[in-house]
């Protein structure tokens, strides 16, 4: 018998068939992949605590990141649902580091920002996820615009300005202010949203800690 | 020429997909500002369009004409969700740097453009070839266009720098302008080559 190709039910049928296939399938590949990508997010989201708190670098190991982080940092609980905090001690001084997520230009943001508990000065900031232009605000993940922020003195109003600057970094980490990215003002704004977000929740940990 | 062959130049330059067929060009603006993510896209291109190719070719008798789009972007996002999921779990560095680039690949006019054109009228091993010949043939004019905005936007090739620290970057470089003019560039030259060098061929004939 000769299928009649373009009648309704075979299209349907056809139709029906070739994408549940495909579907799961794709569903088998992430299923099977899921325990692998949960170990990197989780790989991932350490290192990051890291280094915000300035404890570890791109040449830092694998092995090393997990066994700084489980000696170093102290998880603490969440400040708010989807938040996460950590504690940690460093040449006797405290920090309180933050995982925050914030829109951006054209997902949410999530960086992990520590500072002193008294969030005066930062320690150090390291983008987790974004979905900013790439090439454009996608380079808020470049080093010279995160280390920017290291030791950067908080102002009075609780906030670091992202600014448009030279566009190779602001030096000065008493001034308050890090220079933006050329061509990407409206995620430089989510930025420092972000990061005067970030502070006022180390504020308040560090408050009652 | 053996067919085979004769695919490979016609993706690589006689109907290169970029310079003739000009598909593909939201990608090339996107990411030809660096290298590696640059050779990343292609590769990702290449491997799509050609298992596409291939699977739509295999199913081209089953697949009902009033349908045959819609089970052309399945099969096409499918291989793009596998590449994303594989380097998720394998490449976590890469998956993450690239971001939003993987899913985009399915938005590339190559892919859609060679299992309409050529998937749907030939052979399963063909159509491989024709979406290799093709994922190439993009690859390599991107490749010379972000060779020119890397070097000219960051002052490094690969991400490694060796201009001195005096090089001022071209920030128009980085940003998808310069790759409109580019592109541009290298559509009028590939194509003032090609009339030249078919006007010899009918001058020598």
């Amino acid at each position: 018998m000769k299928l009649k190709k373009e009648s309704i039910g075979y299209v349907i049928v056809f139709t029906f068939v070739v994408c549940s296939a495909f579907v799961v399938l794709l569903a088998a590949a992430n299923q099977i992949t899921l325990p692998r990508v949960k170990a990197n997010q989780s790989y991932a989201s350490h290192y990051a605590v890291l280094k915000a708190l300035d404890l570890a670098g791109p040449e830092t190991s694998k092995a090393e990141v997990e066994s700084t982080y489980s000696s170093q940092v102290k998880e603490l609980p969440e400040p708010a649902p989807g938040m996460a905090a950590y504690g940690s001690t460093i040449d006797g001084a405290a920090y309180v580091a933050v995982k925050i997520t914030n829109p951006g230009l054209w997902g949410p943001i999530t960086a992990i920002l520590a500072a002193d508990p008294k969030a005066e000065r930062i320690r150090g900031l390291e983008m987790l996820d974004q979905q900013e232009t790439p090439g454009l605000g996608g380079r808020i993940g470049e080093a010279w615009f995160t280390d920017q922020f290291k030791g950067e003195k908080v102002g009075s109003d609780g906030k670091v300005t992202v600014a448009q600057g030279s566009g190779k970094g602001d030096p000065d980490k008493e001034n308050s202010k890090v220079d933006a990215i050329t061509g990407a003002s409206r995620t430089s704004d989510f930025v420092q949203t972000l990061v005067a977000k970030a502070l006022a929740t180390v504020k308040e940990i560090g408050g009652s800690l | 020429m053996s067919p085979a062959r004769k695919i490979m130049k016609d993706g690589l330059w006689t109907n290169n997909p970029i310079f003739v067929q000009v598909l593909g060009i939201c990608s090339t603006l996107a990411v030809t500002n660096n290298l590696r993510n640059t050779l990343i896209m292609v590769l990702g291109v290449t491997f799509a369009t050609a298992m596409g190719s291939w699977t739509l070719s295999l199913l081209k008798d089953l697949i009902p004409r009033k349908v045959r789009m819609i089970v052309q972007v399945l099969v096409l996002s499918f291989y793009v969700i596998i590449i994303d999921i594989l380097l998720r779990a394998y490449q976590p560095a890469i998956s993450k740097q690239l971001g939003p680039y993987v899913g985009l690949i399915i938005t590339n006019c190559i892919l859609m453009g060679r299992a309409e054109a050529f998937a749907a009228a030939n052979k399963p091993g063909a159509s491989f070839i024709d979406g290799i010949a093709n994922g190439l043939g993009y690859g390599w004019v991107l490749v010379c266009i972000a060779v020119i905005r890397e070097f000219f936007g960051f002052g490094s090739f690969f991400g490694i720098k060796f201009m001195g620290e005096g090089f001022t970057p071209w920030t128009i470089m980085v940003m998808a302008p310069s790759a409109f003019f580019l592109v541009a560039m290298a559509l009028w030259a590939a194509n003032t080559y090609k009339a030249k060098a078919e006007a010899k061929k009918k001058g020598t004939k």
